[in-house]
This record gives C-alpha cells, sequence and structure tokens, in this order.
C-alpha cells in the first residue's frame, strides 16, 4: 500500500513499536487487577480495602469526548473544560463516606472571611491538608500545634482541667489540646481533667501515623465502607 | 509517506470530531439569563432565615421552654436530652445548604459571642460595626474566596434570646435587650448575578436545610429515654406538650415569608 524509505525504516519500526507499546500499557495499567500498581502510594488508614473508582471517578465522556472538549476550550468555542480521564477528588467525595452531623471542625465553615489570616496558615476548607492520601497514614499534618491558629483567645468559665486552658495558651503548649480533644469530636469518651492523666503525644504521634486510636473505639459515627457507598447510589 | 500522514491526521481528526464533545453542564445552558444580582437574592434568602429563625425560637424554643422542653448547645450528644437552641439551628440549616449542590454559605457570628470561635475578626468585624449602627446590609467581595459575600443584622427577636444570652454561664455581655443586633448572618455565594432557575435553587437549599434540621430535631425527640416526648402533628408547643411536625412547621415559614419573596420572584419574570 506504501513504502517506507530505507532511510526511515528504523524511525518506523520504533513507531509502531511505541504504539503497541503504548496501547498495551493503557490496557493493562487500565485493569482493576493492576490497581495496586498504578497507585502513587499506600492507602492510608481505613482506605486499605477501597478500590480507586471511589475517589476516581471516570470523566464524563469517553477519551476522545474529553480531548475534542478540552480542544474546543483551548480555542475557545467552549466556555468550560472537563476533566480529562478521572475527576478531580474533592472535599465532596471524602464527605460522601465522611460526612457527620456531629463534626465539631466541618471544612465548610473554614471558608468564612474571619478564617482568612487561618487558612494561610493551615488551609483547613480541606480535608487532604491534613488527610494526605497515598501516605498509609491517618494524619499528614507537620505538626500538631495548629489549634493555635484559631483559639488564642480561648478562656473556659469553671475550667475543669488542673492546669487552666488560658495557661496552656500563655504558655503556646498548643500540642496538649490533641491529647484531650480530638479535632473532629466524633469519639465517646472521658476527657482528663488532670494533665497527668492526658494521652501522651507519642500515642498522639503514633495514631497519626496510623497506629491504634488512643481516643478508643467507640465513636458516633463510622464512615461508610465502599459498599455502602455503592448502596447510597443503588438507592438515588 | 507525506500523503499517509495526512490521511491519517484526517481521519484522526474525523474520529474525534464525530464524538462530539462532551456535554456542557444543563445549568450553564439553560435558562442562563441572568436576572438578579448576587446582592438581590442574599436579601430574600437572609429574609427567609429571619423569619424562620424568628419562628423557631419565638414559638418552639421561647413557648417550648415554657412547657418543659430542653434547648441546649450540647444538643447532639448521647446523654443530653435536648434540641438546637437557634444559632445551632442555623448552624444546622448552614451544614444542610453545605451539603446541596447549591453553591451557598451561611455563617453566624457576633462581636460578643458565648462561644469566642464566633467572634468577628478582620473585615467582618469592621462592617459590623456599621450594621450595629444602621441595621442596613453590608456586601463586600472576598477576595482572597473569591466569593460574593454579605451580612445581615441578626436582631434580638425574642425573649428567648435576651434572657438565655444573658444568663449564660459562658456570656460575654449579659445586658441585651429586646432589639438589639445581637450579631450578623453571613451569606456567599460565588457569583455576581443569578438566573431565575438558580435564585429558586437558592431559596430552596435554605428550605431543605430548614426541614433537614428540624427533622434532625424530631428524631433527637424520638430518642428521648427519660425525658417526656411532645406529641408531633398540627398543633404548637403554645397550646402544650407539642410540636409541629416538619411540613406544618415549613407551611408556617412559607405563610409568614413567601409573599415577599414571591414579589421580588414575579416581578424579575
Amino acid at each position: 500500500m506504501f513504502k517506507v524509505s530505507p532511510l526511515r525504516k528504523r524511525q518506523f519500526l520504533g513507531g509502531i513499536l511505541g504504539l503497541v507499546l503504548g496501547i498495551t500499557m493503557f490496557y493493562v495499567f487500565t485493569l482493576d487487577a493492576a490497581e495496586q500498581y498504578v497507585s502513587i502510594g499506600p492507602m492510608n488508614t481505613g482506605h486499605e480495602e477501597l478500590s480507586c473508582v471511589t475517589c476516581h471517578a471516570d470523566a464524563k465522556g469517553n477519551l476522545l469526548q474529553q480531548i475534542q472538549s478540552n480542544m474546543s476550550h483551548a480555542v475557545g468555542a467552549r466556555e468550560h473544560s472537563v476533566d480529562f480521564g478521572t475527576q478531580d477528588v474533592t472535599v465532596d467525595n471524602c464527605l460522601q463516606c465522611h460526612d457527620r452531623p456531629n463534626d465539631r471542625h466541618p471544612t465548610y465553615r473554614f471558608s468564612e472571611p474571619r478564617f482568612s489570616d487561618a487558612i494561610k496558615e493551615i488551609d483547613a476548607t480541606t480535608c487532604i491538608t491534613c488527610h494526605s492520601e497515598h501516605h498509609g497514614e491517618r494524619v499528614s499534618v507537620a505538626s500538631i500545634n495548629y489549634c493555635m491558629n484559631c483559639h488564642q483567645d480561648l478562656s473556659v468559665e469553671n475550667d475543669p482541667l488542673d492546669v487552666p486552658h488560658v495557661t496552656l495558651i500563655a504558655n503556646e503548649q498548643w500540642t496538649t489540646c490533641i491529647q484531650c480533644h480530638d479535632f473532629h469530636g466524633n469519639h465517646r469518651y472521658e476527657v482528663p481533667v488532670a494533665m497527668k492523666d492526658t494521652i501522651p503525644l507519642k500515642l498522639i504521634d503514633g495514631y497519626f501515623k496510623g497506629g491504634e486510636d488512643p481516643f478508643g473505639t467507640d465513636k458516633k459515627y463510622t464512615a461508610l465502607s465502599e459498599l455502602e457507598w455503592l448502596k447510597q447510589f443503588e438507592d438515588k | 509517506m507525506k500523503n499517509v500522514i495526512n490521511i491519517m491526521l484526517v481521519a484522526f481528526a474525523l474520529v474525534l470530531n464525530s464524538c462530539g464533545g462532551v456535554p456542557e453542564e444543563k445549568s450553564e445552558t439553560v435558562g442562563s439569563e441572568n436576572v438578579f444580582s448576587v446582592e438581590e437574592v442574599l436579601e430574600m434568602v437572609a429574609k427567609e432565615n429571619d423569619v424562620t429563625r424568628t419562628l423557631y425560637t419565638k414559638a418552639i424554643v421561647g413557648k417550648g421552654k415554657l412547657q418543659g422542653m430542653k434547648f441546649d448547645e450540647d444538643w447532639r450528644k448521647d446523654n443530653v436530652e435536648a434540641g438546637p437552641l437557634p444559632a445551632l439551628f442555623l448552624r444546622g440549616v448552614a451544614t444542610s445548604i453545605r451539603k446541596s449542590p447549591v453553591p451557598l454559605g451561611l455563617y453566624l457570628g457576633s462581636d460578643f459571642p458565648v462561644n469566642a470561635a464566633n467572634k468577628f475578626e478582620g473585615k467582618q468585624a469592621d462592617l459590623f460595626k456599621q450594621i450595629k449602627k444602621d441595621q442596613k446590609p453590608q456586601f463586600f467581595y472576598d477576595e482572597e474566596q473569591k466569593l460574593h459575600t454579605a451580612m445581615f443584622a441578626d436582631l434580638a427577636s425574642a425573649d428567648a434570646c435576651v434572657t438565655c444570652h444573658n444568663n449564660h454561664p459562658q456570656t460575654t455581655k449579659s445586658d441585651w435587650k429586646l432589639g438589639d443586633v445581637m450579631g450578623a448572618t453571613t451569606w456567599q455565594y460565588p457569583k455576581d448575578s443569578l438566573s431565575y432557575k438558580e435564585t429558586v435553587e437558592v431559596l430552596s437549599s435554605y428550605a431543605k436545610g430548614t426541614v433537614d434540621i428540624y427533622m434532625e430535631y424530631l428524631d433527637e425527640v424520638a430518642a428521648f429515654k427519660e425525658s417526656e416526648k411532645p406529641e408531633i402533628g398540627n398543633k404548637w408547643p403554645e397550646e402544650g406538650n407539642y410540636l409541629p411536625s416538619a411540613e406544618v412547621f415549613l407551611d408556617s415559614v412559607k405563610k409568614l415569608s413567601s409573599y415577599e419573596t414571591m414579589k421580588h420572584l414575579v416581578v424579575a419574570k
């Protein structure tokens, strides 16, 4: 049908080989069985059993449609671009399983203007600031002194703690907060009234890294499993 | 060879184009004529909020307390059998809105809040000083969040507001009077103007939020173990140990607020 110049033979064969390899890799890496090899790191604690699609939903349309839409957007023929391959993972994805009415620090609250300085320090409007995925841990903040960004003026009436909260704050002992109070307030447990009874930082650190939960296992709400999450869509 | 490449390129372009693009979102293409400014819409929904909160505070909390019903800031705790205080009722509405696809933000704050975490700071604190003087809404564009923002006075509209805040153990001000500007609601929306459809969606998401938090309260009542359970139906606490059902409650809100809202919607239509 067509002749390949002997001078271009190597380039031609290379091109064919590249195409075949590319298609094969695309096929193999999009198989369910290959998920663990595609993942950029181990799933965080509690997420080990989740499949990719739980968070990385397919983007709308097929690949060709997505290419066409984005090319149209690039040349100004379309108002909005579209996700390519998979949809962006957002807070809404997290909340589909982790939404709780009793969350004492829900992400949406931090969009209010008065938190603008605080979120420059720690962007609490999004889950991944503290719970970066694919690291095989629970909490990924660099330091656990984050309460200082909002609670500098805290004072507790009839303070039950042997070292008053105002003293801890004046001494900038911000790592002590988490030794009594879990950030999202979902554990049922007796809050200590003596500093000696608070949870040691070492245990907190281990918990953040994915270890045992020092606040206990009695929780008011538990996150949905993948099956329960799927069931939500069946019911709709 | 050149021909082959050209043919392949044309074929690729044809295949690519024949798929058609991913359809634009319907809400972006249908009813896109924007008929309301964001200020108008936020004023409408803030008005609905005023009516709802006043009704809840006066008719449920105020009258309910006279019947021995309890309302508590820790109402969600397992060992507390109570309903949400008005500020937490609003928080519940805000949470429900956040779960909806409508990008509306709602917050409550004050210069003398019971909970220090609700104290205004920065721009909001400055604007709140003006609101306290003239009770007029304040609008601004939040550059950092890229959100159009409005603040509306939150008045002490019922005795229950004044007595609870003055007597609260954590209060930072104990001389509140009826009619005082106790705080302000802050509302945010990403667009500067809204279509008729988007406006109705904003109003609906607020109404749904009201029902959601009120239903949560009724669920809490249903789970009471030690406290006497009010009867839920058509009657209100002023008649005895009764609570209106969610439908009855929402109907009353609609009766009180729908004329004003409808007037705006019809004129624009």
